[in-house]
């Protein structure tokens, strides 16, 4: 079939209009960090990167443990993940295949979860982590985060099981295969789209979380980024160039993680659109 | 191999009873096929026999060893499903070798990481890279091996689906309704294959169908089953000749049998409306009204006025080699104008019989050929069912 060049011509022009508009922040987060502070602050801000500043930025940050904090950060997205994957898989699986009293109610519950601001549960839960000994403990932290991107992560894979045919269990079954195995070897491969989709909402939750850091860590060497980012905000003084300087840096790995599983995303989206 | 034993098994979903008291067993080397219309219990039985569907009543044994709670492991059977239920994210070869695999799985193998080396390491282990290629070669997937299962045919996956529960070597095969995926061509094909399969490998196969030709075709014994209930167990001879009652009669047979109630008066038969005949052959002692059955290739189709049977062309159905001929009951009152088949009586006859639609003929019979069931509760009163149900069903 022929292709229409204009038809052509204006879809790229939309992609470069939404790329544009998508890609925009991060260029100016890279401008920005490149200028110097004064200029921010007056209305002579260059916009394009002076790429000349680079040492001026990279003097400011080596004044903030900023490694210690990206490598909190991953602690914590990674321990977010991992978790809300482990248990949101059993959770979903056992959701999904078995039939239990009270299986609607857990379901009700684990929406309930979603529905509750987590600026509610801040302080119990600070009770909570007093009596368990998890304040200004990285691990605690985890733990709060699982509590809300479990949720997300077992509906998802919940979901992607239900559309599993029974049969092939059953088959694994009569193969032999045990439960745990049929899991692994059947079910996740299956899923995988499905959870790389939970990953990359595991890992989000836990890569941005803000307020339980900020409340439950103190110690400045136990801050995630999200903390030591906003910990630029001064009372008289907030060197704007540094914060987009880190910022920058706090969003590469975020960048780079999405890439990684992005392409299973796509896969999952796509699989199933041709009839097998 | 082992002997199946069926005691009184009963499955009930809550309140609903799906099976009811089966009694029957499954003779070592046999190919039984349980026959019945959808949601009469022959798929539940199926996966009760395997262990995928608890048992709620009854005796399920096992070369006399009550099997009620074994595992599936334990009963070492391989089922083909309906939908092959192949590994979608696994290659054909790993589809076949996977239950060699998981029989040499360790408790340490699901580490994760473990797990995909040691599959990958059995996988390549002589003897189970020789089964696989051996159950390859015996259906012809050997070109297939590297493909995945979205990239095959209904067919080439039965046949993997097939070699899956082959290359373990079990005592029994159970099939759930394996053909009815596949089209009419394929499935005549498969059906043969089945067969020489059955024959090859001289193991237990219990096959599940609502297909009567499957049926007739592939099995040594069949078991009609119809709401939980037995119908009849038999040859697939016996079966045909000698039905039970009048649902085997109309469930097994294409056209199936033709069931006239009729009206008893010595040698005269008296059908539904103005149609009568003389019968010379006797008729169930004592009875003044009962069902009169006979099969469509047994009526002859006569010239008007020459048959016992006046009756009009209604419906033709040229099959090629034969046709099969619709006929309304009555000579000049027979109306052929409506499109209700209910009332029809079928005559298969080979060839072309000549006779146009709305045409006016004769049909006959021999007296021997007649089945007669009693008229309230449909049962065979000539001949003596081998199993029947304690409540039968009567679908006259």
């Amino acid at each position: 079939m022929k292709r229409n060049p204009l038809l052509s011509l204006s879809r790229g022009l939309l992609i470069v209009i939404l790329a544009t508009f998508a890609g925009f922040p991060v260029y100016w987060m890279a401008s920005t960090a490149l200028n110097v502070n004064s200029q921010l602050f007056n209305t002579g801000q260059v916009p394009w990167p002076q790429l000349g500043n680079l040492p001026e930025l990279l003097s400011e940050l080596a004044q903030v443990p900023i490694l210690r904090w990206l490598m909190n950060t991953g602690l914590i997205a990674a321990g977010t993940t991992v978790f809300s994957l482990t248990l949101g898989s059993v959770l979903g699986y056992a959701l999904s295949r078995f039939r239990f009293q009270g299986r609607g109610a857990i379901g009700f519950l684990l929406f309930m979860t979603q529905v509750i601001p987590e600026a509610l549960i801040v302080v119990p839960l600070y009770a909570i982590f007093i009596t368990l000994g998890l304040l200004n403990n990285l691990w605690g932290l985890v733990l709060a985060n699982v509590g809300f991107s479990l949720p997300v992560a077992a509906f998802i894979l919940k979901g992607a099981m239900d559309a599993i045919p029974y049969e092939v269990e059953e088959s694994a079954i009569i193969d032999n295969c045990p439960r745990l195995g049929i899991l692994s070897f059947v079910i996740f491969p299956l899923i995988a789209p499905s959870l790389a989709a939970a990953a990359v909402i595991s890992f989000f939750a836990g890569w941005n979380e803000f307020l339980f850091a900020a409340t439950f860590l103190m110690d400045r060497e136990l801050w995630p980024t999200s903390v030591g980012l906003a910990s630029f905000i001064g009372q008289y003084e907030t060197p704007l160039s540094a914060v987009m300087g880190a910022a920058l840096v706090f969003s590469i790995p975020a960048v780079a993680f999405f890439l990684l599983v992005q392409r299973k995303i796509v896969a999952g989206l796509t699989s199933g659109a041709v009839k097998g | 191999m082992p002997k199946i034993d069926f005691k009184g098994i009963t499955k009930s979903f809550g309140p609903t009873t799906v099976i009811r008291r089966f009694n029957a067993s499954v003779e070592d080397g046999e190919f039984l096929v349980l026959l019945g219309p959808s949601g009469c219990g022959k798929s539940t039985l199926l996966r009760m026999i395997a262990g995928l569907t608890d048992i709620s009543g009854g005796e399920l044994l096992f070369d006399g060893a009550l099997a009620n709670d074994w595992t599936p492991k334990q009963r070492g059977v391989a089922f083909v499903f309906q939908s092959y239920a192949l590994y979608p994210h696994m290659t054909v070869r790993a589809n076949i070798a996977f239950p060699l695999v998981m029989d040499r799985f360790r408790k340490w193998h699901h580490i994760p990481f473990v797990n995909m080396v040691q599959r990958w390491k059995v996988m390549r282990q002589p003897e189970v890279a020789d089964a696989v290629e051996r159950i390859a070669e015996q259906l012809e997937l050997t070109p297939l091996l590297d493909r995945r299962p979205a990239s095959l045919s209904g067919g080439q996956r039965q046949r993997v689906a097939l070699g899956r529960s082959l290359v373990r070597d079990p005592s029994l095969y159970l099939l759930d309704e394996p053909l009815s995926n596949l089209d009419a061509k394929l499935r005549t094909q498969m059906r043969s294959e089945i067969t020489t399969l059955h024959q090859k490998v001289k193991r237990t196969f219990v096959y599940v169908t609502h297909d009567q030709v499957e049926a007739m075709t592939m099995a040594t014994r069949i078991v009609v089953m119809n709401q939980g209930y037995i119908q009849q167990i038999g040859t697939p001879d016996e079966i045909y000749d000698t039905p039970a009652n009048t649902f085997v009669a109309r469930f097994v047979g294409a056209p199936p049998m033709n069931l006239l109630p009729v009206k008893v008066a010595g040698q005269t038969l008296h059908a539904e409306g103005d149609s009568h005949w003389q019968h010379d052959g006797g008729a169930p002692k004592g009875a003044t009204s009962a069902i009169f059955g006979i099969r469509p290739e047994k009526l002859r189709l006569t010239a008007p006025g020459a048959g016992r049977l006046p009756a009009r062309v209604a419906v033709i159905e040229r099959l090629g080699a034969e046709t099969v001929l619709g006929c309304r009951l009555g000579a000049e009152a027979a109306d052929v104008s409506g499109i209700s088949t209910e009332d029809l009586v079928f005559v298969r006859t080979p060839g072309h019989p000549g006779f146009a639609h709305g045409e006016a003929c004769g049909l006959d019979y021999d007296a021997g050929d007649v089945v007669w069931f009693d008229k309230s509760s449909g049962q065979n009163v000539a001949a003596t069912p081998v199993v029947s149900t304690p409540e039968p069903a009567f679908e006259g």
